[in-house]
């Protein structure tokens, strides 16, 4: 025999039927929560569907040739917070303001096509901020061959921060099932400390510390914890991906599927993995706590 | 060598006992009487370690139990075994669940190992086959032998154990008089704590020491029984 009793998965070894059916319970909870995590990563909460719709527009001089305006649409494009900027020459700038407003097609009047070329710079989700427009907005203004520069500087503020309002509060109700998970957590771990409680009697009484039962408790909670964050926020991506595949208009609302495979989406998933075992692991304890052997 | 020094309890208001001098030697069975609440069992639970008593000190191998190295009171209760009286807290366990748990106090034990012995101890107890009864279906007699069979897994250098012999039954006094001396004889220490000795026993003992409310015996060792000396 060691001198010491090894004392990992202690709660594994003194009663697997309801830990199995807490693990089960946590997994799918994590299943849950990791699909919320991915879409919000992916999404940006509403930043998604916000730069789906936004778009500033950079009136061309009139006499401005189809060379130069594509050059600048490339020139535009290059800057970090644009996805992308398309030039349309006038000839498709009148077709448009034709679909939009059929009917006014004698304006033009003997053939001369009164609108300019035109570019349009759409923004990516994760720059979509005043003082990345700002920056692109005040870049485009400085070019002489641009006459105008459409960016609805005056709604857009308040779009931002209606934008921001909304993400906070998505990721306020996650915070919010976090939180829930936390406490069901601590009441488990509480439940299962005072119906073992008089094994943990039993080994205190032969000579094992309280501090080590904790401990290793805890070790155990967040080692599990981790785990089964880790499983069911790859599961949770997984049915997001098939989600995403399934219905393709969710794309625009969530992001592509290639997403969930970016350095960045993994990391954050690791690190709520992390955060799920720090978790676990502080339930765990303030669940000894309650319900530590002594207390009778 | 485990010795007790001017030991006093102070319980219910009142002083339960004062001043009591205990020596309990290695490799002996030591059965110690007394009536109903005399703290029979408060004296086993000091002798443990686990409660501090109100008075005096209990010394093991020359080192104190209560004033002395924490560390060296845990390994102590490490090399203790305990039967208690009561099991209420145990009803939910099985047999198997009982040794799992000695097992996991012990540290260590190969689960191939912890069967094999599991089903000898079950055997040697009376009990063969019992691993998937549960505690709360066994009478007050199983338990206690149960109970002993799981503490006998971990090979506690000490062995307490509380109304046992009395718990367990006549038919059972001679397997347990035998155990008992084999432990001794082995080395290891037994203390038993119970309201009366068996007369068959206390004839073998010899006179009690008395000390305070109790009378302790010292159960002879089988290779003086067969010389005929006394205890």
């Amino acid at each position: 025999m060691s001198e010491r009793p090894s004392l990992w998965w202690i709660d594994w070894r003194l009663s697997r039927g309801p830990l199995v059916q807490e693990t089960i319970g946590r997994f799918l909870f994590f299943c849950l929560l990791g699909f919320a995590l991915l879409s919000l990563l992916l999404s940006g909460g509403v930043s998604r569907i916000l730069a789906d719709r936004y778009a500033i527009t950079a009136m061309l001089r009139a006499e401005v040739p189809s060379s130069e305006g594509e050059g600048l649409a490339r020139k535009a494009a290059a800057l970090p917070p644009v996805r992308s900027a398309t030039y349309r020459d006038p000839e498709a700038a009148w077709e448009e303001f034709l679909r939009a407003y059929p009917g006014l097609g004698p304006v033009r009047g003997a053939g001369e096509n009164p609108l300019p070329g035109y570019i349009e710079i759409r923004i990516r989700p994760d720059r979509l901020t005043g003082a990345d427009v700002d920056l692109v907005v005040s870049s485009l203004r400085s070019v002489p061959l641009i006459e105008h520069v459409l960016a609805g500087e005056v709604w857009l503020p308040r779009l931002l921060r209606a934008g921001r309002l909304a993400s906070r509060a998505c990721w306020g109700i996650f915070g919010a099932f976090l939180a829930c998970f936390f406490l069901v957590g601590r009441l488990q771990e509480r439940a299962r400390a005072v119906a073992l409680a008089g094994d943990f009697s039993f080994l205190a009484e032969r000579g094992v510390p309280s501090g080590r039962l904790a401990f290793f408790r805890a070790a155990g909670a967040a080692v599990s914890g981790f785990l089964l964050a880790a499983a069911g926020t790859a599961a949770g991506g997984g049915a997001l991906f098939l989600f995403l595949r399934m219905f393709p208009f969710l794309e625009g609302v969530v992001g592509p599927p290639s997403d969930l495979l970016l350095p960045r989406t993994v990391a954050a998933a690791a690190l709520f993995s992390c955060g799920a075992a720090l978790l676990s692991a502080a339930a765990s304890v303030l669940g000894w706590r309650a319900a530590r052997p002594g207390r009778k | 060598m485990i010795e007790g020094f001017r030991l006093g309890v102070f319980s219910r208001g009142t002083t339960l006992w004062d001043g009591l001098d205990f020596a309990f030697g290695d490799a002996a069975a030591w059965f110690v009487t007394g009536p109903p609440s005399s703290g029979k069992t408060l004296l086993l639970s000091i002798l443990r370690g686990e409660r501090r008593p109100d008075a005096g000190d209990v010394v093991v191998s020359g080192e104190s139990l209560y004033r002395g190295n924490a560390a060296l009171a845990r390994a102590w209760r490490a090399s203790c075994g305990h039967v208690p009286e009561q099991t209420i807290a145990d009803a939910r366990l099985t047999v198997g669940d009982l040794f799992r748990r000695s097992a996991l106090a012990g540290g260590g034990v190969r689960e191939s190992e912890r069967k094999y012995r599991t089903d000898r101890l079950l055997e040697m107890v009376g009990l063969p086959g019992a691993l998937g009864w549960r505690v709360a279906e066994l009478s007050i007699s199983e338990r206690g032998r149960a109970c002993l069979a799981a503490e006998l897994l971990r090979g506690p250098k000490v062995l307490f154990c509380d109304c046992l012999v009395a718990g367990a039954g006549v038919l059972f006094w001679e397997m347990l008089w035998g155990l008992f001396r084999a432990l001794a004889r082995e080395g290891n220490t037994v203390i038993l704590a119970e309201r009366r000795i068996p007369e068959r026993w206390a004839l073998a003992a010899g006179n009690p020491e008395p000390v305070g409310p109790f009378r302790v015996y010292r159960l002879p060792d089988p290779a003086a029984e067969v010389k005929g000396e006394p205890g």
